[in-house]
């Protein structure tokens, strides 16, 4: 960070090879579709290069971008189903192969995670991907502790819910 | 469910095209990088900055004062600073996908992508259907629907009063069109029937529909503005009395936008006092738009330094704020107008009449496109028709 604030590309390359993959994995887990999430995880950057000289140094760079991305995720996911546009979420997860054993537990997750409101996958993506403490995640989303954690032990249920009915 | 069965899934599922995002991404961030550089170039140098500005200044006063008259140089001169690529003399090409309406002195333009153009006939307003299969025009007292391929007529109606502000919204067959006549608001289905007068005593605004449902905003001359669900017949939301109502809206998440001379005013469901955008109290809000949630692109005109900034501002309406500053995307003198999105949501189109160009802004970084000679070219045959507005940008047919 500090390179990248006095002016270094490999520096900011650096931090962006860095920090990228989760960033953008984190968008893709909560709005599940490709482009959208190279677009919020590009904006993202933009926004942090656009902020680099008045950014403080003494703190982390991971959760001032994470904040932006799992956002903004939130945000494009509630617009999208508000318009209505009945796309790939659906196609795709209607597509999907039947899981048949463990090793297919991955995808079941999957398939149940893209069941669950843009909310609560988005403290699911923080709390297992990004790996945030649920007082962490309160204050990255601007949240009280006690809706996190219902959020969590809610998102928790439904999956295993939904992977039984997969199952079954 | 264990923590760590979820924990595995969420790192190890594949995500589309992970190496190529990654690429493309890195090259939109060095660039801006690099742009940013340049400016901090210019901080740390300042002095250096402003010695070097005034002796150019100087320099190409003179040049200007021998070659060109001096309102052509004020805009050279701020055209420069922009940093502006140099314009295009003709719309020879929409920069994105999609059709542009423009609506001149002579009437309604369809704008293909590759720049040809058709006028649809000699109407005074026009704007898209939902999914741009037709346009919907007035012309004095008479509403019609138009196809915008060739401008043949497909129904109209005429009404005691002149028609004025058609805008046409819902999905499918089943669309709805709000238009003003005099000062009543009248709704009639798309396909012309049957046409119901919706409000009396309205304000001289564009009515503006929620996308892809029935609900109507529209301004009283009282400065309220209402929400109504035209087929229930029944008011979802009103505000309270706004002066100098310019323009309503809604976001792309459907929540009412109202622009006033110096504010831009989101309204959540329920919220009486809305949340927003202000402008310099000796400015003026030209013009706003919101795109994908929580940015706005506005338009602040300055009287005294009689220029207009454009400015893409993050946060807008939203409970969380990430803190983005604001990104000034263009400055130039006098007034800008009729900012329009394309389809895709990456660019915004919006005139500039003192330099008779339309601007096309590439999103978010704000490169610019400009084309010239816009009044010619939607007025042809004439050197001083008026300058024409954008209508809307529908995709493509």
């Amino acid at each position: 960070m500090r390179g990248a604030q006095a002016g270094s590309a490999s520096d900011l390359e650096a931090l962006f090879r860095h920090h990228w993959p989760r960033a953008y994995r984190a968008a893709y887990l909560v709005v599940h579709d490709g482009a959208a999430a190279e677009d919020i995880a590009q904006e993202a950057f933009v926004a942090a290069v656009r902020s680099l000289h008045t950014f403080d140094r003494r703190r982390p760079f991971g959760p001032w971008l994470h904040r932006i991305v799992v956002n903004r995720a939130i945000d494009w996911t509630r617009a999208r189903s508000l318009r209505r546009e009945v796309g790939g979420e659906q196609l795709d997860a209607a597509s999907a192969p039947p899981a048949r054993g463990p090793e297919d537990l991955g995808a079941e997750t999957m398939t149940a995670l893209w069941s669950l409101s843009p909310d609560h996958r988005a403290v699911v993506v923080l709390r297992y991907l990004l790996d945030y403490s649920p007082g962490e995640i309160a204050e990255l989303l601007e949240l009280p502790r006690g809706t996190v954690n219902s959020r969590l032990r809610r998102a928790l249920d439904t999956l295993q819910e939904r992977i039984a009915r997969q199952r079954s | 469910m264990s923590e760590d069965v979820v924990r595995h899934a969420l790192g190890e599922l594949p995500v589309p095209d992970e190496a190529g995002a990654a690429e493309r991404a890195w090259d939109v961030v060095a660039a801006a990088f690099a742009s940013r550089e340049r400016v901090q170039w210019t901080r740390r140098h300042r002095g250096l900055v402003i010695a070097f500005a005034a002796a150019t200044l100087v320099a190409a006063a003179v040049l200007v004062a021998l070659l060109t008259p001096p309102g052509q140089a004020v805009v050279d001169r701020v055209r420069d600073a922009v940093g502006r690529e140099p314009s295009e003399p003709a719309l020879v090409r929409l920069p994105a996908p999609g059709r542009l309406l423009v609506v001149s002195e002579d009437g309604p333009w369809v704008v293909l992508e590759d720049g040809s153009k058709r006028l649809l006939g000699d109407y005074d307003d026009a704007s898209w259907s939902p999914t741009g299969l037709y346009v919907v025009a007035s012309e004095g007292r008479h509403l019609v629907a138009l196809e915008p391929e060739n401008g043949d007529v497909r129904w109209s109606l005429a009404r005691d009063e002149p028609v004025r502000d058609p805008r046409w919204s819902g999905g499918g067959l089943d669309t709805r069109i709000a238009y003003r006549a005099g000062s009543t608001l009248h709704v009639v289905a798309g396909d012309g029937s049957p046409d119901a007068a919706v409000a009396q005593d309205v304000a001289p605004v564009a009515p503006a529909w929620k996308a892809d449902t029935h609900v109507l905003a529209y301004a009283e001359r009282n400065g309220r503005v209402h929400v109504v669900d035209v087929d229930a017949r029944r008011q979802l939301e009103r505000t309270r009395r706004l002066s100098g109502i310019r323009k309503l809206a809604f976001s792309p998440e459907g929540m009412l936008v109202v622009l006033t001379q110096r504010q831009a005013r989101l309204y959540r469901g329920g919220t009486a006092r809305g949340i927003g955008i202000r402008v310099d109290r000796a400015h003026s809000l030209l013009d706003a738009i919101v795109l994908r949630a929580g940015e706005v692109v506005y338009a602040d005109y300055d009287p005294k330094a009689d220029n207009t900034t454009i400015v893409l501002a993050h946060d807008f309406g939203r409970t969380t704020s990430v803190l983005l500053p604001p990104l000034e995307i263009f400055k130039g003198p006098r007034e800008v107008e009729s900012f329009s999105v394309s389809p895709n949501g990456q660019w915004l189109a919006a005139g500039w009449p003192e330099a008779n160009q339309f601007l096309f802004f590439r999103l978010p970084h704000g490169r610019v496109a400009a084309v010239s000679n816009v009044t010619r070219e939607f007025s042809p045959g004439t050197t001083d028709g008026a300058f024409p507005r954008i209508g809307g940008w529908a995709p493509g047919p």
